[in-house]
């Protein structure tokens, strides 16, 4: 959220002044400023924007760094709507879990075009490269991975019912059951056959595991989706996929390697071994991780994270979504295939390939 | 005939002058679509250097897998999942063992092509 894109369009003069006076209702300020409001790079599902503003009064009395989050011109399936994301914000800063305070939120498109809401800027990056390769932060990232393990399970003390978050998905359809149905469905539409995901779906369907009280789980709590400044662990970003389900399910997707970027031999995230992200979710959880389980949902992150890549290219192929991005990464999901084939083959590759 | 250089030499340098004289010039903020740029290239330039040559291994094992000689590939490739998908080799062990041969080599050829580096981080040549 740090780096800056180049402005798709510049907000009407309008709309500002429409942000602005939402901002001083909400705030209770006499008047607000808008000194910046600009898109930041980096959300392929949401738009953020960057917006600092000036409290007269009220209860953010003062200039205030902030971000305001909206949809993409087109969405990928599953993910929550705003004012959803927004509800289960607040209900992980109401939990102590460190995420950037969230503020307001508004369905009125007569504001921003769209709905969105409002929450606090935290400051450092959450550029993953940068992260797992940055040799200052290099005797840091063990401590980052322990402090990440017991955020994670401070969201998962989170537990139904609730009556705030009563929207989100029930447990069953977060059940393996349910999403190897999904990737089934969109394989069954998807042009291209792709035999490896079918081999690991299948394994999956022979190896599900029994059914857990569930938790609330973030989905996406991976590197690339948390705020680090200097070693300072500054906010947990992007809940659109947040719902009910298995914990093991958000340890397997952090571990996938997926999400390890310039270090693919750091199993936890890409910043360590697994032991320090271990620990801490278990001193936290105050119950151990079961490695058997989080395997099944490592390679059940693998298959979800080859389907999401070509999604993210379907927005370009099918959407006509024109991003360089979106489109290059549909190329990721035989990333993730070779990846299935060493999780699940004990034999390896054959040497003719 | 076509004249030369060839689309794939041409892929090559035009790349070559992106990253090294285009982008050292570029603004911060559009370095990252120049690289997205830089690593399309790469990987039309891989394809049509790869489409020049013999068609990929795979489709011959596929063919001999399936006893269809002349077979389309991606129709055999759709069978393939359809059997994968119903576990159709499980009880004949070298049967499996044979698709999972086709699996590897169809994965590792894909790669060859979208991400080399990544198979090279893998162990793989």
């Amino acid at each position: 959220m740090a780096d800056t894109a180049s402005p798709p369009f510049e907000p009407r003069r309008e709309r500002r002044a429409a942000l602005a006076q939402f901002l001083a209702g909400g705030s209770q300020a006499s008047h607000v400023e808008i000194i910046r409001l600009e898109p930041l790079r980096g959300g392929a599902i949401q738009e953020n924007w960057a917006i600092d503003a000036r409290f007269a009064g009220g209860t953010l009395a003062g200039e205030q760094p902030l971000v305001l989050r909206t949809a993409a011109p087109t969405g990928v399936p599953a993910s929550l709507d705003r004012l959803q994301e927004f509800a289960v914000l607040r209900a992980a800063f109401a939990a102590g879990v460190r995420v950037p305070e969230p503020l307001f939120a508004s369905e009125d498109a007569e504001i921003f075009g769209k709905p969105f809401f409002i929450m606090r800027r935290v400051t450092g990056t959450a550029a993953a490269y940068r992260i797992t390769r940055d040799p200052v932060l290099e005797p840091e990232l063990p401590g980052i991975a322990e402090r990440l393990g017991r955020e994670l399970a401070r969201i998962h003390a989170i537990r139904p019912p609730c009556a705030d978050l009563a929207f989100l998905p029930a447990y069953q359809d977060a059940r393996p059951e349910a999403q190897i149905a999904g990737f089934r469905a969109y394989l069954d539409r998807h042009p291209v056959p792709r035999p490896v995901l079918e081999w690991g779906i299948r394994w999956l369907e022979d190896h599900i595991p029994p059914p857990v009280e569930p938790v609330l789980c973030h989905h996406d709590f991976r590197t690339g989706n948390y705020m680090l400044d200097g070693n300072r662990l500054t906010g947990i970003l992007d809940w659109e996929f947040a719902g009910w389900g298995d914990p093991h399910e958000d340890i397997g997707w952090f571990c996938c390697k997926g999400w390890r970027f310039a270090r693919l031999d750091r199993e936890a995230g890409g910043i360590s071994d697994r032991a320090p992200f271990y620990r801490g979710y278990e001193s936290e959880a105050g119950s151990p991780v079961d490695p058997p389980r989080a395997f099944f949902w490592e390679v059940l992150a693998s298959v979800r994270w080859a389907i999401i890549a070509l999604q993210q290219s379907d927005r370009y192929m099918i959407g006509g979504e024109r991003n360089l991005e979106l489109a290059l990464t549909g190329r990721r999901a035989s990333e993730c295939e070779l990846e299935i084939l060493m999780l699940l083959d004990p034999n390896g590759a054959p040497s003719s390939a | 005939m076509r004249d030369l250089p060839t689309g794939p030499a041409l892929l090559a340098l035009a790349r070559d002058v992106l990253l090294r004289d285009l982008l050292p010039v570029l603004p911060d903020e559009a370095a990252l679509d120049a690289r997205l740029v830089a690593s399309s290239m790469a990987i039309a330039e891989r394809e049509a250097e790869a489409s020049a040559h013999a068609p990929p291994a795979v489709a011959g094992e596929l063919e001999k897998f399936y006893d269809a000689e002349g077979g389309e590939t991606a129709s055999l490739l759709r069978r393939l999942a359809h059997d994968l998908r119903t576990g159709a080799f499980e009880r004949s062990g070298p049967q499996d063992d044979q698709a999972r041969q086709i699996l590897w080599q169809l994965t590792i050829s894909k790669l060859r092509l979208a991400n080399p580096r990544f198979l090279a981080a893998n162990g793989f040549r």
